[in-house]
């Protein structure tokens, strides 16, 4: 196989865009959802850092189709920060989540990697990725999925697979099945030989159109089988599925916790884990105080060395607070991100709520939700720049940007 | 003189704060609600005041009324019905209470109105026009939700009642006030019977009762919501001529009417105000907010909450962030936990002890 110290890995980290993450507006009306914070950093730094622990990592590659000016100033902050090569490739147009690793094959294989990594920036886990690493080696096949077990009942929102006891062989793959197959899903994360690249291809060069067992959509019926480009290949119908049992994939099965951030409700749920996280990993990143020069911390809360919090404010457990944000005195915040130059006054209370960039929440106001996180209302949503009147109750809603809230509201989506 | 005050029942629609207490004991404005009537009949000459009830009163009740009897020098007695009366019925049952040989007019007052009680103008009214009876009416923007009392044209004497009319016939509607001569006894049957539908119209139609618009405010305080919007107005009737019950603006703390008993005690950083009340023992810890609200003796309010538009029972305990509003009634001794929501108008409730 090679001596180890010399092959290098590299890694791909699917980042979507505009048309993918839809369901995290309003939060993403602003930001591409890859950088939205979490536990006080961009959604994609999570997966980025998890890689710095790949033994040889060469490079890191974003993949996506935002525009190239929306990635280029934080991947060179966190190439400096990390020290690790980071870059950001623009697809010009989707080509699917196993397309899209083959269509910069060529910049990828530059260095040389015995195996490639690829992410979904959207997933939130503990990224074993070095023990990923090893397993694969030892199955010898062209890759391993990280999987993980889930309720039965929640199985059938993922891919669902069959993995063989014994050998972790990927015995079977199916996506989002109407019956209930297995209570193992696939994350998400996955690492690969460069032999993918020749699976990818015989895919695109031979398209199987038998028809499916699901139940297409009339748009989709009326599509000539011909429009479907060549090049779109998707890594879980195309390649997953067909090479199940045909001793080429593998799966490693995590323990850790595992969460899909495709709602803002669910950033915040990220947000908690990430934070503990930093309890064990990096126990300096997150805030602490007793009041008296600095503001009560409960439980893990990560303030920006930027933000502005009085010391008669309780804070915590599950807090993120942003840049330049400003926490007023006697203000209570449980399970909350507060965005960039928020401003909260007096007394206020915010638990279980995302409050966007810029807004403001008034004197014994309250921003609330019940934190149900992957519920539509479950967690509160304010948008950039609302403003919350004094002493105004805001429950278990959605607010869009710019609007100011005068009267109390629940269970309300505010256009 | 005497008078006679319809306490009537049990209070049901200011409960849970009638479960602890008679309902002519919740306070209002810091003091027993009775005691505002019992204190305005005193300064218009009565001496003796019989308290119509339906049920037995509860020692607090007797203790209340020795108290007064003494503080006041004023008779106060009971007169206890044992079957249902009406409006009129308890008057014909207290008949040789209220009866003497002077022969002089009595007043009978609802118990749950608050007003100016201007008696002694009532006084002098019915001696002008020297008929039979005398009733306070006050002006309404919706009279359709009362009764009406009907005015003969330009005059004072009153032409008939109206029940809850369909369309506009007036808008003076009767304000439970009245000053009767005796002889009003003699056309009471001791039967379940009401004053505004048989015995009030009776003599009107005799031409013998007149109406007397009442100046100033007027509320029925029997509900929650209706008890704050009397509170707002007897705390505006105070700033206007009692200014030195209420507290001083002093700083940013204190804004508009506030009345607040000499011991409570109000942190800092709060914001009280306007049309508060606060009781005897109360504390308000820092950073509170408090408007248009009722806190009743013994409360403490813990830190940076906010009460609005809410009763908090004597002895409640209202915890750090929590928030009260939307005429919320807290009973006696409720523990609102920290942080805690309690908004009536989205899952109504009756919440005594938490």
């Amino acid at each position: 196989m090679g001596n180890s110290t010399e092959e290098k890995v590299v890694a791909v980290i699917l980042v979507g865009g505009p048309t993918k993450g839809t369901r995290f507006r309003p939060l993403s009306l602003n930001i591409p959802k890859p950088l939205f914070p979490i536990a006080g950093q961009p959604m994609v730094h999570h997966p980025i850092s998890a890689c710095k622990r790949i033994p040889n990592l060469a490079q890191v590659y974003l993949v996506g189709f935002y525009e190239e000016r929306e990635f280029a100033l934080y991947v060179s902050a966190i190439s400096n920060e990390l020290k690790v090569p980071v870059r950001y490739l623009r697809e010009d147009k989707p080509h699917g989540s196993a397309g899209g690793l083959y269509h910069f094959r060529n910049l990828i294989m530059e260095d040389n990697p015995s195996h490639i990594f690829l992410l979904n920036c959207d997933v939130c886990c503990s990224f074993p990725l070095p023990e990923m690493l090893e397993a694969n080696r030892k199955y010898g096949g062209i890759g391993t999925l990280l999987v993980i077990k889930v309720s039965p009942e929640s199985a059938s929102q993922f891919g669902e697979l069959v993995a063989d006891p014994v050998t972790n062989e990927l015995l079977h793959y199916t996506e989002k099945p109407e019956t209930f197959v297995s209570d193992r899903i696939n994350c998400g994360v996955y690492v690969f030989t460069p032999e993918i690249f020749t699976a990818i291809r015989d895919v695109s060069s031979q398209r199987n159109d038998t028809a499916t067992l699901r139940r297409v959509s009339s748009y989709e019926a009326l599509q000539p089988a011909t429009r479907i480009p060549a090049d779109f290949v998707r890594l879980d119908q195309d390649i997953l599925s067909p090479l199940a049992g045909k001793k080429q994939l593998y799966t490693y099965e995590t323990m850790d916790f595992w969460e899909q951030i495709k709602s803002p409700g669910m950033s915040l749920r990220c947000s908690e884990l990430y934070l503990s996280q930093f309890r064990l990993t990096s126990p300096q990143v997150l805030a602490s105080g007793d009041g008296t020069k600095s503001a009560i911390v409960i439980g893990d809360v990560y303030i920006h060395p930027s933000a502005k919090v009085h010391p008669t404010a309780k804070i915590g457990p599950n807090v993120s607070i942003s840049a330049n944000a400003r926490v007023g005195p006697g203000v209570r915040l449980i399970s909350c991100i507060i965005l960039d130059d928020v401003e909260i006054m007096e007394n206020a209370v915010v638990t279980n709520a995302i409050v966007g960039w810029k807004s403001s929440i008034g004197r014994w106001s309250r921003v609330q939700a019940e934190g149900v996180y992957n519920s539509k209302l479950g967690v509160t949503i304010l948008g950039d720049s609302v403003a919350v009147e004094d002493e105004v109750v805001v429950t278990s809603s959605i607010v869009l940007p710019n609007k100011t809230l005068n009267v109390s509201v629940q269970d309300e989506i505010i256009l | 003189m005497k008078a006679l005050i319809l306490v009537g029942g049990f209070g049901t629609r200011l409960r849970p704060l009638t479960f602890s207490m008679p309902k002519p004991l919740v306070d209002f404005g810091n003091k027993p609600m009775i005691l505002h009537q019992i204190e305005a009949l005193k300064a218009a000459g009565v001496t003796e005041v019989v308290l119509a009830i339906n049920h037995q009163q509860p020692e607090v009740m007797l203790n209340f009324v020795e108290e007064y009897e003494k503080k006041l020098d004023m008779k106060i007695t009971f007169s206890q019905e044992t079957e249902p009366l009406g409006t009129a019925g308890p008057l014909a049952l207290a008949r040789d209470k209220l009866i003497d040989e002077s022969g002089k007019p009595f007043f009978v007052l609802n118990s749950d109105v608050i007003c100016e009680y201007p008696l002694l103008e009532m006084i002098e009214f019915h001696k002008n026009h020297g008929a039979e009876a005398s009733i306070m009416v006050t002006k309404v923007d919706d009279p359709s939700k009362y009764g009406v009392v009907v005015m003969e044209k330009e005059e004072t004497r009153v032409e008939s009642f109206v029940e809850k009319p369909k369309h506009f016939v007036g808008d003076k509607i009767n304000a439970g006030i009245y000053l009767l001569n005796p002889s009003v006894l003699d056309k009471i049957e001791l039967r379940r019977t009401s004053i505004e539908k048989e015995i009030f119209p009776k003599i009107a139609s005799e031409k013998k009762l007149y109406a007397m618009v009442l100046p100033g405010f007027w509320m029925d305080i029997g509900q929650p919501k209706d008890y704050l919007t009397g509170q707002r107005m007897y705390l505006n009737y105070l700033r206007k001529n009692a200014p030195g019950e209420l507290l001083a603006s002093s700083g940013d703390d204190v804004i508009g009417n506030v009345m607040a008993d000499e011991t409570a005690v109000i942190g800092e950083r709060c914001l009280i105000g306007p049309d508060v009340v606060i009781g005897a023992g109360c504390v308000i810890e820092s950073g509170v907010r408090l408007f248009g609200c009722t806190v009743m003796r013994g409360v403490r309010i813990k830190e940076h909450a906010c009460v609005s538009d809410s009763i908090v029972g004597w002895d409640s305990t209202v915890g750090s962030w929590a928030r009260v509003a939307d005429v919320t009634v807290l009973g006696k001794d409720v523990q609102v936990a920290d942080a805690e929501v309690i908004q009536m108008s989205a899952k109504p409730e009756i919440i005594q002890k938490v």
